[in-house]
């Protein structure tokens, strides 16, 4: 270790949707490492510890090292003569990187989809339907006296939610912490986190549906069957016990994780729960927030929904942009062996996807931006390695509740930030196109169709 | 840069006095000057007329609420979608319109400015970012700071001078233009136990030994001693409830001469009693404002379709939903405000829309100075701003005013004094309360005119007698001196100008500030202030103490 | 009309110009010039299409074949006439078809007859999730007319369902009529889980037993006419239906009790 070190206070830890912005990190800047992160939880820790800048090529080509113009020109190239192109990930870059990946699937009449659709997608389609009482997480640190977390593990997961937000920290109208609160876990099984729990409910697998239902059933003073205990698992006066909690709580929340939706019931689920949430409101103030994975999905989420009016799942075949998850979502796309090429960037499909959707991965052209070699960019045509969103690229990330911060990248790396190689692919795009400089025919001229 | 001629126009420049005049208008780098060369780039606006750039003062267009809305409605937008065109973006429309769209389609009226209106100061960056991506258009936002809890601490312990740098301090940090008020008090019964509201001026807000009447009084004082280019903009208590003229009085009375902007007052104007229907006291509204110039006010007319409630008037849409039952959004920001989303639509048939149709064009036809009374649908809460060509037509033509009155709830219409009234607004009238009024409210003096020095900020339509179609599609738009509508085409993109303020402050205040935020914020201090790369273009509008009072011209 | 494919395309098709509607009174080479899209390419459906004969001005039949799986939207918007498909078909079969009839021999998938307002699709095989439902975000899915699937249905049949008829002559996968507002789905096999999950008004019946909602209550045991006249009627297009579904018993399960209680899920019980 060089005695050339720097300290940066309040910088933003990207690496789950937690997005805690109080790390202090001691930067080795000969080494180009981070020594210490004050105040990191583990994952924050081994995030910062583990990210050195390797001797990667910029870009390959078909395997083989590359400029980054000769990849920004192949890359380009691919999607422009594409017929269903796909651009997807993003939930682990900056908002201005996720900016270009959006004009860029605008300009190659392409599909946008982002790792959403793959983790609280079916949120946000619930969202749509029933709509959702939420509030920012220092709403919870304020006045939260009854919190609950349904099918997630935050404490391997977001490790520090409990303590910054939502279970031990004082707050506003909750002067002693924890003592406050009522802490409820709802899971198929015993997690970690169910020992914070003042009250633990094991839900039958693939039966949290029922339960939410009951619930919502016993909020608005319906009589249920006893039959239901024999379905989800839960005694009847466990769940009449619980929703008098609910009722009579100064302020309530309700997280929940893709225990919820991602089992039996999906979007259905995260429904139920929402509704559940507003139901509350009859009687006290209720709110429900998911508990999203990655450090900037809630700004892809953001951003796609400001361009498009759409979250994920989208397709601008047509010149204009229509959303429909489970045809033009990218899991679903590459099932089905529909698209020709795919971009990818933050994100590792083909680690984690169907053996279907890997398989039609291999057999397409396809192009990769990560700081790192994953599965999917050993498979690429194009990998370009690029810097990492945070510690060493400056941008806005959104918190999982919304709320949007700037990084406080620790040093700089000599690759390129996924925003610089979007913004080339683009310009690169429109050349070939021809889009600069077009003509512009048009000023009230809209489609007003819906196929 | 670009030099521009347009010639042999009708101009109506109510700042400059000219009314109908045929008039050359002179561009030279995107300020309108005396002369420029006989051959520079000309547009011949023979038989057209020749208006500034529409100016929107109260909108709902960028940041957290907006696009919640937006990614809420996919029926809504599949409707109505906006092509790519060249590098043109592509997006959709609807009610709450991505963003190209919405900065493409505000132009497309010949609007060249517009104003979000309510933005809590966390989501102030998000609200930056999607104005980055609001093409075309000049904007700047409101900053909701009439239910933070810091302050009310502040104003509760009568810690004025601390209130005021808080003030200065937060619209630094949020780079904000204006201050707004939305419920003045709201929140904090709201968030708490029994989701109630406050309901008047001088009620003990919950949790604090404080009224609203206080914070109101307070933010308009400091927006006045700040010498900010807008006044404290203000939504008040009592939105859309039976007898809430008395509160929209009180609230005025409650600025003692000192000058406020009372927003979508057509929400504010109704008669009887709580719980039961509404009736117009829109002439009640109008004569206070008539007699008092401290007084701004936009309309927020409601027109008939689709619309969209967001507000940061969270009570208020709990009860709306329980009435449609239809999907509902409620977000809360910590220590800052609250926020209620849900779909609506404006149904002639029904009573209580009808009366507020008409009670917004009672306000715009009983108000003596149209330069402040001007034209808002408080977009997209009473309509989307596409609705606003067919509204002028409304407020122009009496014939087809009476023939709309006559379509909808009759009992609602007799309720009101809408079929009295004759007046037909001018071509000029129109001119002041879409361009001129908002610029001069605003404190935006270099818009809303076409004098020497102004901005080239210019729209030009076809003459029609139908204003309705006239006003659908400017057939030239000018922005900044660039043509970006030439002859109904869009020509290249354009990347807009954000307006914001920056009061000075004692930077001790932040010693104050700082362990508030320690303990009752969820990030950190030294995180949250916006810095400036999040503006772009923009331009910081200096205080101009007095400025409206220098400004006012009577048109009587 | 015939229409036969003879390229098979190389990322899916979308052509909602394959419906008698937009066909009527045109020549062969006309036909061959209507947009269809490739992809993000625009293309003539001749391109795609083998094109032959006009659409006849009385029954106004257009008659499709070839793997027609990866063409989607075909009969979009469809207001008469006949549309005869030999083959599999893609998504957004029908959808938002006002009248006329279409008929397909083999499998449908996504989204058959969503947002439709009249006229019959009849399929000979199974169909995918989402039949006759409203798209994201609606409240209000099939207006009115009828589907009759004589295969399996997935997820979601007659989400949001206002008014009509939708049969299913096997199995359907889960939330069969979720968020119904009103209309009647027969299923002849079994439901998946949580049948009527939100439902307003309407009726769910099905021939097999399965577990309800916690917010249905068992009524009673019926013998409702209405089931008599919808298994006559859909015996008479062709479904195979048992005369003691006809004659039989059937337990009454009210719900959602969520909603307004006012659907039902009526199980045949012998």
């Amino acid at each position: 270790m060089s005695n050339n070190t720097s300290v940066v206070k309040n910088a933003v830890c990207t690496f789950c949707g937690c997005v805690c912005d109080d790390m202090e990190l001691t930067v080795d800047l000969d080494e180009k490492r981070i020594t210490k992160a004050k105040n990191a939880c583990v994952l924050g820790r081994a995030w910062f510890y583990e990210h050195k800048i390797e001797n990667y090529p910029v870009a390959l080509i078909d395997g083989k090292e590359a400029s980054l113009e000769e990849a920004v020109d192949e890359a380009a190239r691919i999607l422009v003569n594409a017929k269903f192109p796909a651009i997807y990930g993003l939930s682990d870059t900056t908002c201005e990187a996720q900016k270009e990946a959006v004009a860029i699937a605008d300009y190659i009449n392409g599909n946008i989809d982002t790792t959403t659709s793959v983790c609280h997608g079916p949120t946000g389609m619930a969202f749509q339907g029933v709509g959702e009482s939420t509030a920012s997480l220092g709403e919870i640190k304020n006045r939260a006296d009854f919190v609950m977390y349904w099918g997630g593990n935050p404490a391997e997961a977001h490790p520090r939610h409990f303590q910054r937000y939502a279970v031990s920290p004082k707050g506003l109208h909750i002067p002693n912490g924890k003592e406050d609160r009522t802490i409820v876990m709802v899971d198929v099984r015993t997690t970690q986190s169910a020992s914070v729990a003042d009250i633990f409910l094991k839900v039958k697998p693939g039966r949290d549906f029922e339960l939410l239902w009951a619930l919502r059933a016993l909020v608005k003073g319906a009589a249920l069957d006893s039959s239901v205990e024999e379905t989800t698992g839960i005694p009847l006066d466990t769940m009449k016990d619980l929703v008098e909690r609910m009722k009579s709580c100064q302020f309530g929340v309700i997280f929940f994780g893709m225990g919820l939706t991602m089992t039996r019931g999906r979007h259905f689920n995260a429904g139920a729960l929402l509704a559940l949430a507003t139901d509350l409101n009859d009687y006290t103030h209720f709110v429900a927030l998911p508990t999203r994975g990655h450090g900037n999905v809630t700004g892809a989420d953001n951003v796609v929904s400001w361009q498009t009016g759409y979250p994920f799942g989208i397709s601008f075949n047509r010149g204009y942009p229509r959303f429909n998850p489970g045809e033009f979502t990218t899991a679903d796309v590459l099932a089905r062996g529909e698209i020709d090429a795919l971009c990818v960037i933050a994100s590792d499909p083909g680690s984690n996807f169907s053996k279907k959707a890997i398989e039609h991965l291999r057999a397409i052209p396809v192009i990769t931006l990560d700081p790192k070699p994953t599965v999917t960019s050993q498979l690429a045509r194009v990998a370009f390695t690029t810097a990492t969103y945070g510690i060493n690229v400056r941008g806005t990330v959104y918190r999982m509740d919304n709320v949007p911060l700037t990084t406080r990248p620790a040093f700089e790396s000599p690759f390129p930030s996924d925003q610089d190689v979007l913004s080339a692919i683009k310009e690169r795009v429109c050349e070939l196109r021809g889009l600069k400089h077009a003509s512009n025919r048009m000023t009230r001229q809209t489609a007003k169709v819906a196929v | 840069m670009s030099v521009l001629r347009i010639i042999n126009g009708k101009v109506h420049d109510p700042v400059n006095n000219i009314d109908g005049r045929i008039k050359d208008i002179f561009v030279r780098d995107g300020k309108i000057v005396e002369s420029v060369p006989e051959d520079s780039p000309t547009i011949d606006a023979s038989g057209m007329v020749v208006l500034p750039g529409g100016v929107d003062i109260h909108c709902h267009i960028a940041g957290h609420k907006v696009n919640m809305a937006r990614k809420f409605q996919p029926e809504d937008h599949r409707k109505d979608a906006q092509l790519r065109v060249g590098e043109l973006r592509s997006g959709t429309g609807g009610v709450v319109p991505s963003t190209f769209t919405t900065g493409y389609r505000y132009a497309t009226l010949g609007y060249t400015t517009a104003m979000e209106a309510a933005v809590p100061p966390m989501s102030a960056r998000h609200t930056l970012e999607e104005f980055h991506d609001t093409p075309v258009i000049d904007k700047g936002f409101y900053v909701l700071l009439a239910n933070n809890i810091f302050l009310n601490q502040l104003l509760e312990k009568g810690r004025m001078e601390e209130f005021r740098e808080a003030v200065a301090w937060w619209l630094n940090a949020s780079k904000a233009y204006a201050i707004k008020l939305v419920n003045p008090g709201g929140d904090e019964p709201w968030k708490g136990r029994k989701n109630s509201n406050v309901d008047q001026l001088d009620q003990k807000i919950s949790g604090f030994d404080l009224t609203p009447r206080k914070i109101i009084k307070a933010l308009i004082d400091v927006s006045n001693d700040l010498g900010l280019p807008h006044p404290a903009h203000i939504h008040c208590n009592n939105l859309g409830h039976s007898g809430n003229y008395a509160t929209t009085l009180d609230t005025m009375r409650t600025a003692e001469g000192r000058r406020v902007h009372i927003t979508h007052i057509q929400f504010h104007s109704y008669g009887g009693k709580l719980g039961e229907k509404p009736t117009s006291k829109a002439a009640e509204i109008a004569e206070y404002i008539n007699h008092h110039p401290n007084i701004t006010a936009d309309v927020g007319q409601v027109m008939f379709g689709n619309a969209t409630i967001m507000t940061g008037d969270a009570p208020l849409t709990w009860l709306l939903r329980n009435m449609t039952h239809k999907k509902w959004i409620n977000a809360d920001t910590e220590c800052e405000s609250g926020c209620g989303i849900l779909p609506f639509a404006y149904q002639g048939h029904v009573y209580t829309h009808a009366l507020q149709w008409a009670v917004g064009l009672e306000l715009f036809l009983l108000s003596k100075d149209p330069w402040r009374m001007v034209l808002s649908t408080d977009h997209p809460n009473g309509g989307s701003f596409e609705n606003y060509p067919r509204l002028i037509r409304l407020l122009m033509d009496r014939e087809f005013r009476n023939e709309e009155a006559r379509k909808v709830n009759q009992k609602a219409i007799a309720n009101t004094k809408l079929l009295d009234i004759d007046r037909e607004m001018t071509m000029q009238e129109i001119a002041i309360i879409t361009r001129a009024g908002p610029a001069r409210i605003l404190g935006l003096t270099d818009k809303g005119q076409l004098g020497v020095g102004a901005d080239a900020d210019i729209t030009i339509y076809d003459e029609n007698e139908n204003r309705e179609e006239m006003f659908n599609a400017a057939r030239y738009v000018v922005k900044s001196g660039n043509i970006f509508i030439d002859n109904h085409e869009f020509r290249e993109d354009r990347h807009g100008r954000i307006y914001h303020v920056a009061p000075d402050y004692d930077p001790a205040v932040e010693d104050t500030l700082r362990p508030f935020f320690e303990d009752y914020y969820t990030i950190q201090f030294d995180n949250y202030a916006v810095d400036d790369s999040y503006l772009g273009d923009h331009e910081t509008v200096k205080p101009y103490p007095a400025r409206f009072e220098e400004a006012k011209v009577s048109m009587t | 009309m015939k229409l036969r494919l003879h390229t098979t395309p190389e990322v899916p098709l979308e052509a909602e110009v394959i419906s008698p509607d937009a066909l009527q009174g045109l020549s062969e080479s006309e036909a061959a010039l209507l947009p269809i899209y490739h992809g993000n390419r625009k293309v003539g459906l001749g391109e795609f299409f083998e094109i032959s004969g006009r659409v006849d001005e009385s029954e106004g039949v257009v008659e499709v074949e070839g793997d027609l799986s990866r063409v989607k939207l075909i009969g979009h918007s469809m207001s008469a006439g006949r549309l005869v498909i030999h083959g599999s078909v893609g998504a957004h079969l029908g959808a938002s078809m006002k009248g006329g009839e279409i008929h397909v021999s083999g499998d449908a998938a996504d989204w058959v007859g969503r947002e439709m307002s009249g006229g019959r699709i009849v399929i000979q095989g199974n169909a995918g999730h989402m039949v006759g439902s409203a798209v994201r975000g609606s409240s209000a899915g099939v207006q009115g007319g009828e589907i009759i699937i004589h295969g399996n249905a997935l997820n979601e049949v007659g989400n949001g369902m206002r008014r009509g008829l939708i049969a299913v002559g096997g199995n359907t996968h889960d939330f069969t009529g979720v968020n119904m507002l009103a209309g009647t789905i027969v299923v002849l096999g079994r439901l998946g889980m949580r049948p009527g999950a939100g439902m307003v008004r309407g009726s769910i019946v099905a021939m097999e037993r399965t577990e309800c909602l916690p917010t249905f209550t068992y009524n009673s045991t019926i013998q409702p006419d209405f089931i008599r006249f919808y298994l006559f009627h859909l015996r008479k297009l062709g479904m195979s239906i048992k005369d003691e579904f006809i004659n039989g018993q059937y337990e009454r399960w009210s719900g959602d009790s969520l909603e307004l209680n006012k659907g039902e899920i009526l199980m045949y019980a012998g």
